[in-house]
């Protein structure tokens, strides 16, 4: 204690306890879905900082029992040889796929409780871009270790990088440090994953907290019966960071249990890049684009002035997401309401906004499912046919069976 | 999402069983298009996906049970002193002896791997995620019998952080 009234004599921190410490949380386990995506960052840094001491990032090639291998690809080797070494690589990268799914699944809460509507409109939009450049650093992480599959994932992502009319070169040399894969991709695409990407993520979640805490969290319906127009919660300090920590000790918990079980990206099972291309498809994340681009024919061209085309890999990587992100950035400009939201929108009293997004995630799925065409024999026709139908009939079966069930929207 | 029941944890975890299955039930189906053998050892893009979600899943229904457990269904502002008994003690003691040894198991696993032959990732993961584990489950003891309740209603307009 006399340490702390040593600190408080000089910086008062009893005040920085009454001003800041005692802000209230509402309760709801769904709000923890923000807080996974934010306990999945800090290990990623953490994990980070330890393989940024033993990765080398470099293609050049390195003498390793008695094999000219890339350096980087050896500098991955030698971390799966350290003492819980492979245990923290592959934390890593679990942890990095928790991260894109949870960001997912956050959103999909703001979207069918409506809560990205009248304040919170900005931190929808910050929570997209957070979507998508925790999507981007992913995928240049798969990168890094260089093997035959990373080489070959990181292709398909490079290519659609490429595709952008007038833009793509100049993508391809700042991302990839020219015509992927050369001497100067590891090298830049290390720089964009350990540095200036999560700089600006850390930036942007810093900036998502800062707003929901001057804006406050929705509240869980009851608290409108409780102590309508305040906020019902628990204090910062002691409660909430108490149960935040027990938290991510489960977090922790569980996810290494998995890191050591299951290696997600086990190098030498591909070995490093050869001549041939081995079978692969991109990461989970990235198959609905995948499975778009498989189902649209390479004829599909619209040529344009100054040389530049429109490709089928522009229309499927990035025109149909790039069409699907713009609606998301819309929806709180479409979808609003003029007074303050305080308390969260129930699903089942929206059922066209609930439904519509049961059919958005249909059409993930189908677009999903298209990824392996070759595997299940399909048609292009067919899988046409299922991304248009399958994702209406999503739509219109839960709208039917929602008005049914509770009645008129809310 | 009316108050904070476990109906969305119980259908976390439901969903997490039938991924965790799906992902074991889409590996034998590999394996069955190759003869009865994968093709390689690693997970499949689309098996990772299933892990991830299913991971997650299993991650949200866990904190979903602790959050109603620790913080209860609905929130009624005041404050709540809680009075633990020997029992409780008792297990929070039991428990801190079990990570300490946890612990110590995991040191000499590190050192093993260093010194004699390398120790399965499955095994260090295991150690280090008990010791994880056990922790989390101890500090929900203290805070459910030692630290106790608060519940505040605050202005909705308050100087936090302008």
């Amino acid at each position: 204690m006399s340490v702390y009234k040593w600190l408080d004599e000089r910086l008062d921190l009893d005040r920085l306890n009454k001003k800041f410490m005692r802000k209230a949380f509402p309760v709801h386990h769904s709000f923890f879905l923000g807080e996974i995506a934010l306990f999945s960052f800090i290990v990623l840094v953490l994990t980070g900082i330890f393989l940024t001491l033993n990765f080398e990032p470099s293609t050049r090639m390195v003498k390793y029992e008695g094999q000219e291998l890339p350096a980087a690809y050896v500098s991955v080797l030698y971390i799966d040889s350290l003492p819980f070494g492979k245990v923290i690589r592959s934390a890593h990268h679990w942890a990095a796929h928790i991260m894109v799914a949870s960001v997912f699944l956050h959103l999909l809460r703001i979207l069918i409780s409506g809560a990205y509507k009248k304040p919170r409109e900005l931190n929808w939009l910050l929570g997209l871009a957070l979507l998508g450049l925790t999507v981007v650093v992913a995928f240049i992480g798969y990168s890094l270790p260089f093997d035959a599959f990373s080489v070959t994932a990181t292709q398909i992502g490079y290519g659609i990088g490429k595709s952008i009319p007038y833009v793509g070169d100049w993508i391809a040399q700042v991302v990839f440090g020219g015509e992927y894969p050369t001497l100067k991709s590891i090298p830049r695409l290390y720089a964009l994953h350990v540095l200036w990407l999560p700089l600006l993520l850390m930036a942007l979640i810093g900036l998502h907290m800062l707003i929901m805490i001057k804006q406050k969290h929705t509240q869980p319906r009851y608290a409108e019966e409780v102590a309508p127009g305040k906020i019902l919660g628990v204090p910062m300090m002691p409660m909430q960071i108490s149960v935040m920590s027990i938290l991510f000790l489960l977090y922790l918990g569980v996810l290494f249990v998995l890191a050591g079980a299951i290696i997600a990206h086990p190098i030498e099972v591909y070995g490093p890049p050869g001549t041939s291309t081995p079978a692969l498809k991109p990461d989970w994340y990235f198959l609905w684009i995948y499975g778009i681009l498989q189902i649209i024919p390479s004829s599909w061209q619209i040529p344009l002035p100054g040389g530049a085309s429109i490709t089928s890999e522009f229309i499927g990587g990035v025109l149909i997401p790039g069409i699907l992100g713009l609606v998301a950035l819309l929806l709180p400009f479409l979808d609003s309401r003029k007074t303050k939201m305080r308390y969260v929108e129930l699903p089942s009293q929206h059922p066209m906004r609930t439904s519509v997004t049961v059919g958005l995630l249909f059409f993930f799925f189908v677009a999903t499912f298209a990824g392996w065409k070759e595997e299940f024999g399909m048609t292009n026709a067919q899988l046409w046919a299922m991304l248009i139908f399958i994702p209406l009939a999503a739509w219109f079966t839960t709208y039917v069976l929602m008005r049914q069930i509770w009645g008129r929207e809310g | 999402m009316y108050r904070n029941d476990t109906i969305g944890p119980f259908f976390a975890l439901l969903f997490s069983v039938a991924l965790y299955l799906a992902t074991y039930l889409d590996g034998k189906h590999i394996a069955a298009l190759h003869g009865g053998k994968p093709p390689h050892e690693a997970l499949s893009e689309g098996q990772i996906g299933l892990v991830a979600f299913a991971t997650l899943f299993l991650i949200y229904a866990l904190i979903g049970f602790f959050s109603v457990w620790l913080e209860g269904v609905e929130l009624r502002p005041g404050r709540h002193v809680p009075s633990p008994g020997a029992a409780v003690t008792l297990v929070a003691v039991l428990l801190a002896v079990v990570e300490a040894a946890l612990g110590g198991f995991f040191v000499r696993l590190m050192i093993h791997h260093l010194t004699v032959e390398p120790v399965s990732a499955a095994a260090q993961g295991a150690v280090f995620g008990a010791m994880m584990l056990v922790g989390a489950v101890l500090l929900a003891i203290y805070k459910k019998y030692y630290l106790g309740d608060e519940v505040l209603v605050e202005e909705e307009h308050s100087e936090v952080p302008w």
